[in-house]
């Protein structure tokens, strides 16, 4: 079974690596995370698929979280910033 | 103008909108449907499953085992002169080179267990394919836009399939979050960035090469050959840019209740519909994309459904990600060319042929073109309706999850 490699960057702060996880997984795995993320926390989703930068927002925003923000990570890679 | 502001503004103007910003999925439907009455208009709609189940026969020839590729139309011969299967080096080349430009392109490999299931996918969408026939952008969105009654019938098999194959999909991402929390989670260091790459130039110097090759092919008289290269990396390029995902336009119906990209991609078959039937009742090519009708359409939709859902992609979208560097895809293409290219072994009749299938039936023919034209246009409105209907219960699910 697969698992998600993750790390804890900060004071509530968590970076998520689903690099290697092809679209819809990270659009899918969206609620989960954000379900078990603690209150005015940080999920940082590092995810490799072109789709995921402009649907893990969306999911996340109708779910309700404070805010978003996509970055570039290296080609084909991107951080997607998610504050609930 | 200097030459160094003429590449300002060509890189402001052109390359920056075209490659470095993601096209809204309504442009890429529109950009579709105008590109396949265009490429009808030159030679053939856009299908590209029937060509690689020809490449998978192939592979049994070469293994010594003699069978006929599946499809009638689209007998063995050498891939590199076959226009059919030029548009799906053109498609592969377009999404490739859309995905350099767009420095989006990375070798994305997968674990063991993923490439099995791609595996698996991608033998479904082999069979899916000959028994529908054939495949879900040829046809589904092309034969739909061609007034054929096959048309409609696949989303009865393609919708269920996209469904059960998405139900998979989530059940795998709730096993993964089952043990997962963060608060046991170790600290560690974020992700380095790293953004400096050489991918434009290496998309400027395919670009070069793709003109080269049809260049090539068009000096050497095979002028449909060169043309189908070229429409094959429009269509690459449209599906790259636009994300225009006919997979998850299915899938995301049921499982999430959201149909925004099948109701852009319905608006595409309106717009294509009217096209073709214009070019069809001038008496060109009255019968293309026009395919049997029957109990197969609806098995065959199913299988490819569920197969698409868990390959990661249809016929077209495995060739744009292949192109995109994904390791999957390379494995769905050819578990696909695998099982369809060996259909024959099985089945013993061309498809198209025999006991399984019905006859074609072209709407155009039978009601008229006029008629058959609004009964398409009437079957998207009723499919319009029916997301709405769907998409109206979508509150409600986004609060019970």
């Amino acid at each position: 079974m697969r698992t998600f490699k993750a790390v804890k960057v900060g004071t509530n702060h968590f970076e998520v690596d689903l690099r290697g996880w092809v679209c819809p997984f990270p659009k899918y795995a969206v609620a989960g995370l954000m379900e078990k993320l603690p209150a005015r926390g940080r999920l940082d989703l590092l995810v490799d698929c072109p789709s995921a930068p402009e649907d893990v927002p969306k999911v996340a925003r109708e779910l309700g979280c404070v805010g978003t923000e996509v970055e570039v990570l290296a080609p084909g890679e991107w951080r997607v910033a998610i504050r609930t | 103008m200097t030459a160094a502001s003429l590449a300002r503004r060509v890189r402001a103007d052109l390359y920056q909108p075209v490659f470095r910003r993601a096209w809204p999925v309504w442009v890429g439907a529109v950009a579709l449907a105008l590109a396949n009455v265009f490429m009808f208009s030159y030679a053939r709609v856009l299908g590209v499953f029937p060509q690689m189940s020809m490449w998978g026969n192939w592979l049994y020839h070469l293994a010594g085992v003699k069978v006929d590729a599946p499809f009638l139309a689209y007998p063995r011969i050498p891939v590199l002169l076959d226009g059919h299967s030029m548009i799906c080096f053109g498609l592969m080349l377009g999404a490739g080179i859309s995905a350099l430009a767009a420095e989006e392109f990375k070798l994305r490999r997968e674990n063991w267990g993923s490439y099995l299931t791609a595996l698996g996918g991608g033998a479904l969408m082999g069979f899916g394919t000959v028994i529908m026939p054939p495949c879900n952008v040829g046809g589904f969105f092309s034969a739909t836009m061609s007034l054929s009654l096959s048309g409609p019938l696949t989303v009865l098999g393609l919708l269920p399939g996209a469904w059960v194959g998405g139900l998979l999909l989530k059940r795998q991402t709730a096993q993964a979050m089952a043990e997962f929390s963060f608060e046991t989670l170790d600290l560690g260091a974020p992700a380095v960035t790293r953004t400096r790459s050489r991918q434009p130039y290496v998309a400027l110097v395919l670009a070069l090469a793709m003109a080269a090759a049809a260049a090539v092919y068009a000096r050497a008289g095979l002028t449909r050959c060169a043309g189908l290269l070229l429409f094959g990396a429009l269509f690459g390029i449209i599906f790259q840019r636009s994300r225009l995902c006919f997979t998850s336009a299915f899938r995301e119906i049921f499982i999430s209740r959201n149909g925004t990209t099948m109701k852009w991609i319905l608006l595409s078959i309106g717009i294509g519909t009217v096209g073709m039937a214009l070019l069809k009742a001038k008496g060109y090519q009255p019968m293309s994309a026009v395919f049997p009708v029957g109990v197969h359409t609806v098995v065959g939709g199913f299988l490819f459904g569920v197969g698409m859902s868990i390959a990661g992609g249809c016929g077209v979208g495995i060739l744009w990600r292949a192109a995109e560097g994904y390791v999957r895809a390379w494995v769905a293409i050819l578990a696909g060319m695998v099982t369809a290219g060996g259909w024959m072994l099985i089945y013993h009749h061309h498809v198209g042929e025999g006991w399984l299938y019905g006859r074609p039936v072209s709407l155009g023919q039978t009601l008229g073109w006029f008629w058959g034209t609004v009964a398409v246009l009437g079957f998207l409105a009723a499919f319009y309706v029916f997301i709405l209907w769907i998409e109206a219960g979508r509150h409600a699910h986004l609060q019970s999850r």
